[in-house]
């Protein structure tokens, strides 16, 4: 006889998985929200606003971590991953391995005064390795829980026996080196997968330089550049002398679209491209962007308005055309070569600047996790949903929210993660 | 030195504030002149609100609502739009109508709202400061805002606007529509015999004085002061001081 | 609480360089320390971080504070937080207030800093005059009917209710067509799978049948009353007046096709409407060698700017049907631009080129020209028009707003968009919820979607709706009007005024009062009362005129 357990797991904690949470825990509904990062938030957190509103992301994404730390009916699991799934839907045991934080979650005050002495640099993730951050750290400053950690992989007293400085400055204690990673298990009734993507590294694309040349960035990198937050606090200067870029070339579907790389449409990069075009002529109203496009996809509410203000008012030129390559000059100004797709002729044009939309890419380890969970994936490593009910997995009481399942923008992905909560309540709270 | 006008602004939560705010999050800079009060619709901008403003020596006040058709209480800003009407009436009497404006904005338009502020702040410049910081003249617009505070106040003028709306759509209880002009009428007169109602009282509150008397200082005529003086007997708010020679003195009885 | 001494705690955030690179946090910080009643100022580098909360929950206890104020950015998105952390530390949530130095200051005044420094300065001293009026409120608590009421029997109507009385919740469905299954039911195949829209339409016999499920169909809605938690709605059903209750209402009325009259020469012969395809493609009645398709018809012009979101997707898949019944025709798609996003669509778009499809890009300044046999289409390149034959041209119209929207959002009191489908609260975060409680969106009455879009959609709208439904009790704002019956004259013009029709003469003492949970708190019957005797809760005359005399006066 099986449990029916009014609980649910929770796998990621993106906006998607966060939004699923909120909505069992609003629901009644008991939630285990399992997160591999030290701190939830995802990749909303990284970005500098949201399109079609503009709104800055950690703004309007801030009360809903709070809140989510804050519920009585959501458990959060940071440094987190599962490891293991037994039983069947409505009595799912599922075996989690939390890595340890070295940090005591309940002493830490986030002072910040373990960080300013560690002596160790390593490249910050969070910022797109764009700035350094120590081995002792937070995931992103306004991250939740908003505790430090200690990264086993750079601490010198994991790697060389040596240091300890942050234990001895930290007034209150809360640094424990003696922590050991845990297994836990936990009964659930169903389990929702809100795990988000990684993004495409275009460095296999050798033509468009990217790495190779200074002034060719990724739109995530470029998120954090101009964020006021980030590592140039928002002062937007191209990283090869830090001068103003004036003119700013998007490429879009740069990893997509593309049969050699990923064939399918990574669903945001039309709108995200305009978005922080957009945000770069606010920064500076001399800013000319070139946007390189195939098809302009802006078919959500108030997209195709979004992308006419971006001609309008923000000066954006959409260019349809195909990207050959990029060169740089002698002064390390990109040069775009490209097909005009309407007249067929190749030309090329210079830039200060230039920013690829690389696509959306399952999570590195979704096969891995598929596996465990025992659920399909597609052909393109993306969790395999149900064509109509696009929040059904190909296993009973597991489901799936979010651009684990397709790339997808905020909206969607929290309109999938309600849908998700309801598909698991159904599931659980079945009579 | 610029005049740097002193502005005040009420601001709707749902359109008008969200506008301001994404001014804000679109970086649009525009005058620090302006202070926000925010308030759920611009329908509860009471006028005395403004009256108040004026007498503590603020020289502009900006009302910015949800366009009309948007606003998140369904009528509020029709609402709105009736008493700055009114208000804009009041103040025209004293020359203060030209610093106030009601205007729209939605939470879209947070470039509208940084325009509508430069304007403002340009308009408000441009007219100076307000004369209640001209120390010659302070007591007398002082007493000018008070006669329109007292009107603003007035329970008839009041239920007349709180009214308009029913009145000149629906009709009255007995299903007589009043049309516009009509009422816009009735409106003036009311607001007119309101400020000089209150000129009245202000001329009054010391000491007893004649009709006559008060008709020469308020420069109005004795018979209509007269209909005044019945009206604020019937209020309850003047009263009969001495009779002299068989020509009554009034006096005003109760602070208003 | 009257009697108690007013301690005021003020917290101004630097939000990093947000407000604290532009104004000068030190100086606001010992200037608010000079305000009366306070009697703690202090800086915090992000007031919103779990450090800045547990800083105000400390603070509030160790210097007994009785009103809190953060200046940080806006109350519109910040106040909840700040309230309930209030609350925790055991401070009634109506004592905070809130002031906007970032979104109205900071970063308005970016080129201005000490300009700026002052207005915060003026901003915060207004804060600290209304915080020390500010009352304690009681957030109400009211019983919750445990049933919800969804408007549409479409795909996404049917999905929805479907998915709540699959959670044990009751259901009642209303259509106003005398069938379930709307725009669906004129569908042949759906995208992508192909598979018979008729599969799909089964749902129809799983919501008949659900025992949780009542389905009212031909039922036209008549009015609807009542609030969050406990809405009534009266339909007319064989002229039957039938009021049912609910807590929660889901709208889900979708959309229609634009008609095709008057576009390309429409003739409904052999230029058709793609939703007219459908039908012949049902009926399996076509056999033409030419058939040519134009996206965008009617729309993403100037009278209609939108892009309709689901006709690229319905032409590419009637183009492969097309192509498989007769692999030697020719089919052809004029477009603007293909609205394939995702793995699935543009998968399916890639099929159809393989398949020999033959799309054609158009410009909307040269749009196609109908010739007797053929069209016209522009070519950048060549500079000229090209012929594209045709025997059959199919229009792909956008989905409009069905005309009743306008009606039903009045009697909801929701808004609609410019283009009158249903607006949301919030694109990015509260895409299936309207402002007003209790009551969401799914499928086209929002936003023209497709099958997997409605559905997924509704069963967000589900899920949202169950977040209330679930709950036995809800509590309710305190920040209302009262009115103080000592002083009102029964006069009712706020009765008159009120939107919502919150104000009633209760027959019983024969007093004017106020319902508090169909109260919005808007205000407007307290600025219009010519007595003077109604208070608008958190924002009372008192409060308000505090801050515009110390504004004049400072």
């Amino acid at each position: 006889m099986s449990k029916n357990l009014k609980r649910v797991m929770v796998i990621g904690g993106g906006i998607a998985g966060i939004q699923a949470s909120l909505d069992l825990a609003e629901r009644g509904i008991k939630v285990e929200l399992i997160e591999k990062n030290a701190c939830i938030g995802g990749r909303m957190a990284q970005l500098d606003k949201t399109f079609p509103t503009n709104d800055c992301s950690i703004c309007i994404l801030a009360p809903k971590l709070a809140e989510c730390s804050r519920h009585p009916n959501i458990t959060l699991h940071t440094l987190s991953e599962v490891k293991n799934l037994s039983g069947q839907p409505r009595n799912f045991n599922v075996k989690i391995f939390k890595k340890a934080r070295y940090v005591k979650e309940d002493e830490c005050i986030n002072c910040g005064l373990c960080i300013e002495k560690c002596p160790m640099r390593v490249d910050d993730e969070f910022d797109m390795k764009l700035r350094k951050r120590r081995a002792i750290y937070i995931d992103y400053v306004q991250g939740v829980p908003s505790i430090m950690r200690i990264d086993r992989k750079n601490c010198l007293l994991f790697t060389k026996d040596a240091c300890r400085i942050c234990e001895k400055v930290c007034e209150r204690e809360a640094i424990d080196f003696d922590q050991k990673d845990e297994e836990l298990e936990l009964n659930v009734g169903s389990i929702i997968v809100a795990t988000g993507y990684d993004i495409f590294d275009p460095k296999t694309l050798g033509s468009l330089g990217y790495g190779r040349y200074p002034n060719v960035v990724t739109a995530l990198e470029f998120e954090r550049l101009i964020c006021a937050s980030g590592p140039l606090d928002g002062h937007l200067k191209r990283p090869s002398d830090k001068n103003d870029p004036k003119k700013l070339a998007f490429i879009n579907c740069v990893g997509s679209r593309d049969i050699k790389n990923n064939p399918y449409c990574s669903s945001c990069c039309c709108m995200y491209t305009t978005k922080e075009a957009m945000i770069a002529y606010e920064h500076d109203n001399e800013i000319d962007t070139s946007i390189f496009y195939i098809d302009l996809r802006a078919a959500g509410k108030g997209f195709r308005e979004y992308i006419q203000r971006g001609c309008d008012d923000y000066a954006i030129k959409y260019i349809k055309g195909k990207v050959a390559k990029i060169l740089e000059d002698d002064q390390k100004n990109p040069l775009i070569v490209y097909e005009d797709i309407t007249t067929s002729q190749v030309k090329q044009l210079k830039f200060d600047l230039v920013i690829l939309a690389t696509s959306m890419i399952p999570k590195k380890d979704a096969g891995n996790l598929a596996k465990i969970l025992g659920i399909k994936i597609n052909d393109f490593n993306f969790f395999k949903a149900n064509s109509y009910q696009p929040q059904i997995s190909s296993k009973e009481g597991i489901f799936l929210c979010g651009a684990c399942r397709e790339p997808m923008d905020i909206p969607s992905s929290v309109v999938d993660a309600s849908g998700a909560a309801a598909k698991a309540a159904e599931i659980v709270m079945r009579g | 030195m610029v005049f740097e006008p002193k502005i005040l602004g009420f601001l709707c939560n749902w359109c008008s504030y969200a506008g301001a705010d994404l001014a804000g999050v679109s970086r649009i800079q525009y005058p620090t002149n302006v202070r926000v009060i925010r308030v759920m619709c611009s329908g509860r901008v009471d006028p005395v609100f403004i009256a108040e403003a004026f007498m503590n020596g603020i020289d502009g006040v900006l009302v910015l609502g949800c366009h009309l058709g948007d606003c998140h209480y369904i009528s509020g800003n029709y609402e709105a739009e009736l008493k700055m009407k009114m208000l804009s009436k009041t103040l025209s009497m004293i020359s203060f109508s030209d610093r106030v404006r009601l205007d729209w904005v939605s939470a879209a338009e947070g470039n509208r709202f940084a325009q509508i502020v430069r304007d403002f702040t340009e308009h408000i410049r441009k007219l100076g400061p307000s004369p209640v910081k001209n120390k010659k003249i302070k007591k007398e617009i002082i007493d000018n805002l008070n006669a329109v505070k007292f009107a603003l106040c007035d329970t008839r003028l009041r239920a007349l606007v709180a009214r308009q709306r029913e009145l000149t759509t629906e009709g009255n209880v007995y299903g007589e529509i009043i049309p516009t002009e009509e009422f816009e009428e009735i409106l003036d007169n009311a607001i007119e015999n309101e400020i000089i109602r209150h000129k009245i009282i202000e001329k009054i509150k010391k000491e007893g004085k004649s009709v006559p008397d008060i008709a020469k200082e308020i420069e109005v005529e004795p018979h209509k002061v007269l209909h005044h003086i019945v009206t604020l007997r019937a209020r309850g708010l003047v009263d009969v001081d001495q009779i002299n020679e068989e020509i009554p003195t009034f006096k005003s009885i109760k602070e208003v | 609480m009257s009697d108690e001494a007013i301690r005021i705690g003020v917290f101004i955030c630097h939000c990093g360089t947000n407000i604290g690179g532009v104004l000068d946090i030190p100086e606001l910080t010992e200037y608010t320390k000079t305000l009366p009643n306070v009697v703690y100022s202090a800086a915090n580098l992000y007031t919103c971080s779990e450090v800045g909360l547990s800083e105000i929950r400390e603070n509030i206890k160790e210097h007994n504070l009785n009103r809190v104020i953060v200046a940080s950015c806006s109350p519109r998105t910040h106040e909840p937080l700040f309230r309930s952390t209030c609350q925790e530390a055991g401070l009634n949530p109506y004592l905070f207030e809130m002031v906007n130095i970032r979104d109205q200051d900071s970063w308005v005044h970016m080129k201005e800093p000490e300009k700026g420094t002052e207005k915060a300065k003026d901003l915060i001293r207004m804060g600290v005059y209304k915080a020390a009026l500010l009352e304690s409120l009681e957030k109400m608590q009211v019983s919750v009917i445990p049933s919800a009421i969804v408007i549409g029997g479409g795909i996404a109507g049917m999905n929805a209710a479907l998915n709540l009385a699959n959670q044990n919740f009751k259901v009642s469905l209303i259509e106003k067509d005398s069938e379930l299954g709307g725009l669906l039911r004129y569908l042949n195949k759906v995208y992508p799978t192909n598979e018979d829209a008729s599969n799909l339409l089964e749902t129809r016999n799983l919501v008949e049948n659900h025992k949780k499920i009542d389905v009212y169909k031909s039922a036209v809605i008549e009015k609807i009353e009542g609030y969050v938690g406990n809405f009534k709605v009266i339909i007319l059903q064989n002229k039957k007046i039938i009021e049912i209750e609910a807590g929660a209402i889901i709208v889900a009325t979708g959309a229609k096709a634009l008609s095709p009259e008057g576009y390309y020469n429409y003739n409904g012969k052999n230029i058709i409407s793609q939703l007219e395809l459908e039908g012949l493609l049902k009926e399996n009645s076509i056999n033409t060698n030419n058939i040519t398709m134009i996206q965008c018809v009617g729309c993403r012009n100037e009278e209609r700017k939108y892009c309709s979101n689901i006709c690229c997707m319905t032409a590419l898949k009637n183009a492969i049907l097309l192509k498989e019944q007769n692999p030697d025709a020719n089919v052809t798609i004029i477009f603007r631009d293909l609205q394939t996003q995702g793995v699935a669509y543009e998968e399916y778009y890639r099929r159809a080129r393989e398949m020999g499809i033959l799309f054609i890009n158009y410009l909307p300044e040269k749009p196609p020209i109908i010739k007797k046999d053929h069209i016209e289409v522009y070519n950048e390149f060549m500079n000229q028009g090209i012929g594209v034959p045709y025997d059959l041209l199919v229009l792909s119209m956008p989905l409009i707003a069905n005309e009743d929207s306008e009606q039903l959002a009045k009697m909801l009191k929701v808004p609609l968009e410019e283009n009158n489908f249903f607006l949301e609260a919030h694109v990015k975060l509260r895409p299936v919820d309207f402002a007003t409680d209790g009551i969401f969106v799914c499928g086209s009455a929002h936003w023209p979607a497709d099958i997997s879009e409605s559905i997924s959609q509704s069963n967000a709208a589900a899920s949202r709706a169950s977040t209330i439904i679930s709950k036995e009790m809800l509590e309710v704002e305190g920040s209302t009007a009262e009115i103080n019956t000592d002083l009102c004259v029964g006069c009712e013009a706020c009765i008159k005024i009120c939107p919502y029709s919150a104000i009633s003469r209760d027959e019983e003492t024969d007093t004017v009062v106020v319902n508090k949970v169909v109260c919005k708190g808007c205000g407007v019957c307290g600025a219009s009362c010519p007595q003077n005797a109604i208070t608008i809760h958190h924002f009372t005359s008192d409060q308000i005129t505090a801050e515009i005399v110390t504004y004049g006066g400072g």
